[in-house]
């Protein structure tokens, strides 16, 4: 199978200091990646690397799909502006704008039609700012669904909402996932929430990234926890 | 009040005022949604220093580079080709003083506090350049007090021009300036040039603030960049009806500054200023009732 994304002998960094590196990563279909890692260490590096926002330092990383589905930290958008629910999603389809057009009718169909499926339609006209934590994520999820996409990328997608509000969500990103044989990249600093979506782990510790089964998000867990306590103790 | 002898003597005028009033809100808009609104207080008194900076080195500038073959004191009195001149240091200035503050100020932090470090430099250089020179101290106390009655056909083309054309681009690109100053990251991965709209932005930005300063000065453009979009945020329920109602507020607060000069004899571009301040009213307490 062609993968979705395929990173190799990557580094990512700023200004020309590396902050996280890797051997080899690939993203197929249907598959869910969780991305997790102590503060510090890298993981929002590695995240934004895999999505194309910074240049790679050295190595290789492929998309082969234009439609990617992403899905940034609700905190970042401002509340200033003022959009609707639906507007939100509405610019999920931007992308394929040039210029003086408008989003066709099909378009704004398809906005309603992508609220519905993160079971919101009830909040289409409402404003955005006005809506709560958990409603705003699977706002910013119908966004990314109306690229109709191959790759869907999620950052943080449970921080600031409570557990049960974290539990939907989750619920969604897999039946979405499943649904649309989507390959599925979250970074998150929940690990219980990962663990449970997760079939593929990321563990970012000390600048590195350590690819295997979703078992390895809890044994680095464990791992630097351990070297925490030691610390203390020491 | 003899309103048709006033249209006959300043119709030029309230032409500039009205085109800058419905245009200029609409520019302010997107500095109000990024939160560099500051940004409309440092550009229009940039663009001024550029004026007052070409009095000052006008005579040398007559004499090794050259007015259109004028000698100083035509040059002074042809106002095509002084305001062409002029517009060209205060664009100089303006987006000169744009790429520092975005280069200096973003890179160490502090964005805020190098737009207000701008902001008083200029307000003393626009002193100094224009106390070196006659003519040019007349022209700038006028500009800073907001007198814009004495406008005439090359400067009113030129500011629809300008305006005309930033407002038709900021139209055509809506949607794309809209994603970029909202969600620049989403926007990137939607496969925008980011950078290019940044860029296109801050261009139309510069290039209106300095023809507008030019002709309305920088205390009009000051008020129209800033006080049409507070009065219009707390009605807006989207970005095409903020954008549409901040040029109403604009367009409503310059006509009845407009007015209210000629019937009590004041200058135009502080009853400009005050009429948008006073269109803020209604928000302000529209947002309290909801509170």
């Amino acid at each position: 199978m062609t993968p979705i994304l395929e990173a190799r002998d990557f580094t990512f960094g700023y200004d020309g200091v590396a902050v996280v590196a890797g051997d080899k990563l690939t993203m197929e279909p249907g598959q869910v990646l969780g991305i997790a890692g102590p503060n510090g260490s890298g993981k929002s590096t590695l995240f934004r690397g895999l999505l194309g926002l910074i240049p790679a330092m050295t190595g290789t990383v492929v998309c082969n799909t234009p439609a990617i589905g992403y899905v940034p930290q609700k905190e970042v958008l401002d509340e200033l502006y003022p959009f609707s629910a639906v507007e939100v999603v509405e610019m999920g389809g931007y992308g394929s704008l040039l210029g003086w057009r408008r989003l066709t009718r099909e378009q704004k169909d398809r906005a309603h039609a992508c609220l519905e499926r993160v079971q919101l339609p009830e909040v289409a006209k409402k404003a955005y700012s006005s809506l709560s934590g958990g409603q705003r994520q699977r706002v910013l999820l119908a966004r990314a669904l109306m690229v109709k996409p191959k790759l869907m990328m999620l950052d943080e997608p449970t921080s600031g909402v409570d557990a049960k509000a974290a539990r939907v969500i989750m619920d969604l990103i897999l039946r979405l996932a499943e649904e649309e044989n989507l390959a599925v990249g979250i970074v998150s600093h929940r690990l219980q929430d990962l663990q449970r979506a997760a079939n593929v782990g990321v563990w970012v510790d000390e600048g590195r990234a350590h690819v295997g089964a979703a078992g390895i998000l809890e044994q680095g867990e464990r791992r630097a926890y351990g070297r925490v306590e030691s610390q203390g103790d020491a | 009040m003899d309103f048709s002898l006033i249209l006959e003597l300043f119709g030029l005028s309230i032409a500039a005022a009205l085109i800058a009033g419905f245009v200029v809100p609409w520019i302010g808009s997107y500095l109000y949604l990024r939160r560099t609104s500051f940004y409309g207080l440092a550009l229009p008194q940039l663009a001024a220093t550029g004026v007052a900076c070409g009095f000052a080195v006008m005579p040398w500038w007559v004499d090794h580079v050259g007015i259109g073959d004028l000698e100083l004191a035509a040059a002074l009195e042809d106002t095509h080709a002084a305001m062409n001149y002029h517009l060209g240091w205060a664009s100089l200035f303006t987006m000169g003083g744009l790429a520092v503050m975005l280069l200096i100020g973003r890179r160490s932090g502090s964005e805020v506090a190098h737009v207000a470090g701008a902001f008083v430099i200029a307000s003393a250089c626009t002193v100094l350049f224009a106390h070196a020179s006659p003519m040019g101290e007349i022209f700038v106390h006028e500009l800073l007090r907001g007198e814009i009655l004495a406008v005439g056909v090359h400067e009113l083309e030129t500011l629809a021009a300008v305006l005309g054309l930033s407002f038709i681009v900021l139209l055509w690109l809506q949607n794309d300036f809209i994603l970029v100053s909202y969600d620049r990251e989403t926007a990137q991965v939607l496969g925008k040039r980011v950078g290019a709209f940044e860029a296109g932005l801050a261009l139309i930005v510069a290039a209106s603030v300095a023809a507008g300063t030019m002709t309305v000065g920088p205390v009009v453009l000051f008020g129209l960049l800033v006080l049409p979009p507070i009065a219009a945020r707390p009605f807006a329920r989207s970005i095409p009806h903020f954008l549409w109602l901040a040029s109403g507020f604009g367009l409503l607060g310059t006509a009845l500054g407009i007015w209210a000069s000629f019937q009590w004899d004041l200058p135009l571009g502080p009853c400009v200023v005050l009429a948008c301040a006073l269109s803020t009213l209604p928000g302000w307490i529209a947002t309290l009732v909801r509170k």
